[in-house]
């Protein structure tokens, strides 16, 4: 009976309803557009910094990610590399070798690090060869081929067809040192690593440093970004060599990991800030509405109604109006979020964020841009009506029966 | 009238109110001692300000009184919780106010059903108790209306209804006729007269109304606060 006063009295108040239901409604969809908008952003870095680069988990030899080392490499790369292929939700591997030296070309010298890679592996998984802005991508048998960072030519002032002599050690404690031709410039969107960064054919950089066969690194791509910490335990548990680390990007890449954690949580205070609008909206149109019926309640108390039931009729007409807005936000919230995953907005300045340069905006339709303003929006409703429940289970029946 | 068939279903002992609105204190009701018995259909006159809603606000519980005391049914008002208060008037005390006492968004049909809703009477009987309700009060065909499409008389039939219809010991109406017009207010008052009879349910008037007194059985008179003359007819 309550619920069925407190459902009516919605639809006969229907501007006070409408005005609270509003407020509900575009607090709704702005929570949702913020969380749509910040886990688009987010996951588009993720994406972006994961598939083109760092990978979605990693394997090397135990300890080598807290102190790389030219020994520290993984031996049986391919034996390792078909382990971790047969691990389903793994879509791509890339083993990679590392090294650091001294590039010249011409009369100009700096330090480098020397990137080995599987040109065809690399190109299927981390898409290496759209990194190549000039030039042309590494043949795939090695073949004394060198692709530069941009940044690194400009220091030794290389262009496509210079060569480049690489001094280094070799893992034997040999002296190092041949000649490369230059074939391409990438750019990866990683300015320090583009400015040290010099790939060569893994073969090729196997041989310089005398690894004969040896990685360092494993790089895999996974098909499902969300299924990373099941499929990390699953390539562990396969390769089962407690000699090897598997970690995934979050592991991987703590200090980008951790800053991406601060910045969402800075978004939830704009995501309180709404939300306390809203909620002041609220708690004044629910206010003024029990104050004006001030004498129905005293009518509902002198006739038997229990003060607990008149509260429940306040806080249910609050909450009756919230779902109704829940239902309306939802819809347009996942209207907005979908039509700007689709065409996004495009920043008046291309942004940087941790090295990585973002154009357009693109937002994302998930479970959270629904949940969590549902949730908000309904817990705050709650809140802020039982100010004015209070109030009105507490209304005296006498006093109210003479204000007309 | 065979007094010592009658119970007493209202004592009032030296009820004093004082309300102290924005610090100036006013003795609305200084000192009142009533009994009122069972089946009395009373009146409670006076001029303007003489404390008759106060009086019945009290001696429902609506109010406390800030001293004195009062029985109810046999129990004492003051030393009940807010809960027992509310199912007690539930079931003893039927009201009817001076006007706009429905709930609007309820059809006269619910509304004339809502305390027995309250007091868990079952969904059949409760349609029968109502159906039957509305006719003696006059009211048939308006059972699904809300109360604005209905005339003030109207309304306060409803209101009638629904304080008579749980059968409650005691109905108090302050002022039930000063919104509606003469005739309306005859025939609402001839209505309660023969409800008063039929069932033997107790009711006290505060009213303004000469037509009121006149078929009042016992006349109470209050002036400042207190009972200025008290007599059967
Ligand atoms: N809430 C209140 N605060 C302060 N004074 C009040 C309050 N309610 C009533 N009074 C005062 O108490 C006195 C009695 O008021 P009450 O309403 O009982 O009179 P009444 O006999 O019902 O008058 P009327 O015939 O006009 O309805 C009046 O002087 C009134 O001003
Ligand atoms: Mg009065």
């Amino acid at each position: 009976m309550i619920l069925k006063i407190a459902f009516r009295n919605t639809f006969r108040q229907k501007r006070r309803t409408i005005l609270t239901a509003l407020a509900m409604i575009v607090g709704f969809t702005l929570l949702s557009l913020t969380i749509g908008l910040s886990d688009g952003a987010y996951g588009n870095i993720i994406t972006m910094f994961t598939r083109n680069r760092i990978g979605h988990i990693q394997v090397h030899r135990e300890g080598y990610l807290d102190k790389p080392s030219l020994y520290k490499t993984i031996d049986n790369v391919s034996a390792v590399g078909e382990v971790i292929q047969s691990v389903e939700g793994v879509e791509a591997w890339t083993p990679r070798v590392y090294g650091a030296g001294l590039g010249s070309v011409g009369e100009k010298s700096t330090g480098i690090q020397i990137i080995g890679v599987d040109v065809a592996r690399e190109t299927q998984a981390t898409r290496f060869d759209q990194k190549v802005v000039e030039g042309s991508t590494l043949g795939e048998t090695a073949s004394h081929e060198a692709v530069i960072g941009k940044g690194l030519a400009k220091i030794v002032s290389a262009a496509v067809g210079s060569e480049i002599v690489i001094v280094s050690q070799g893992a034997d404690g040999s002296i190092a040192n041949d000649l490369y031709r230059i074939v391409g410039i990438v750019e990866s969107g990683d300015d320090a690593t583009d400015r040290v960064g010099c790939y060569l054919h893994i073969e090729d950089a196997q041989e310089l440093l005398v690894l004969n066969g040896r990685a360092h690194e494993i790089v895999v791509i996974v098909s499902n970004i969300n299924q990373v910490d099941k499929i990390t335990r699953a390539i562990k548990t396969q390769l089962s060599d407690s000699t090897l680390d598997v970690a995934p990007w979050q592991e991987v890449a703590k200090s980008f990991y951790r800053a991406m954690r601060t910045d969402q949580q800075g978004d939830a205070i704009s995501r309180l800030v709404i939300m306390l609008i809203v909620a002041i909206g609220v708690l004044n149109t629910v206010l003024m509405s029990v104050l004006e019926r001030t004498r129905e309640y005293g009518v509902l108390k002198a006739v038997g109604t229990k003060p607990m039931q008149v509260f429940w009729l306040v806080v249910c007409e609050v909450v009756i109006i919230a779902l109704g807005s829940i239902c309306v936000g939802a819809l347009l919230g996942v209207l907005v979020n979908y039509l700007l995953s689709i065409y996004g907005i495009t920043y008046p300045e291309e942004i940087t964020y941790g090295g990585m340069k973002l154009k357009t905006l693109y937002a994302t339709v998930n479970v959270r841009c629904l949940v969590i303003p549902a949730i908000t929006v309904m817990l705050s409703a709650a809140i802020v009506s039982l100010f004015p429940a209070i109030k009105a289970a507490r209304i005296l029946p006498a006093k109210a029966m003479r204000t007309h | 009238m065979e007094q010592n068939q009658k119970t007493d279903v209202i004592v009032a002992e030296s009820v004093t109110k004082v309300y102290a609105t924005d610090g100036i204190p006013v003795n609305a009701l200084n000192g009142i001692d009533l009994t009122i018995q069972s089946g009395e259909f009373t009146a409670l006159v006076g001029p303007s300000g003489s404390g008759k809603t106060t009086f019945l606000n009290i001696i429902s519980g609506l109010d406390s009184p800030t001293e004195g005391k009062v029985w109810l049914a046999g129990k004492v008002l003051s030393e009940m919780s807010g809960n027992e208060l509310s199912d007690f008037r539930r079931d003893n005390i039927g009201f009817i106010f001076q006007a706009y006492n429905l709930i609007p968004v309820l059809t006269v049909e619910e509304n004339v059903e809502y305390i027995m809703l309250l007091a868990g009477v079952p969904k059949a009987e409760r349609h029968e108790r109502v159906i039957a309700m509305l006719e003696s009060v006059g009211l048939t065909g308006v059972a699904s209306r809300v109360p604005t499409q209905l005339s003030g008389g109207q309304q306060q039939r409803v209101a009638i209804a629904r304080a008579m219809v749980s059968e409650p010991a005691i109905i108090l109406a302050d002022e039930p006729t000063a919104n509606i017009d003469s005739k309306t207010g005859a025939d609402l008052l001839e209505m309660m007269r023969r409800l008063n009879e039929e069932t033997g349910m107790t009711f006290i008037f505060s009213t303004h109304d000469p037509m009121v007194m006149e078929s009042a059985r016992r006349l109470i008179t209050l002036r400042d606060g207190r009972v200025d003359t008290d007599e059967a007819k």
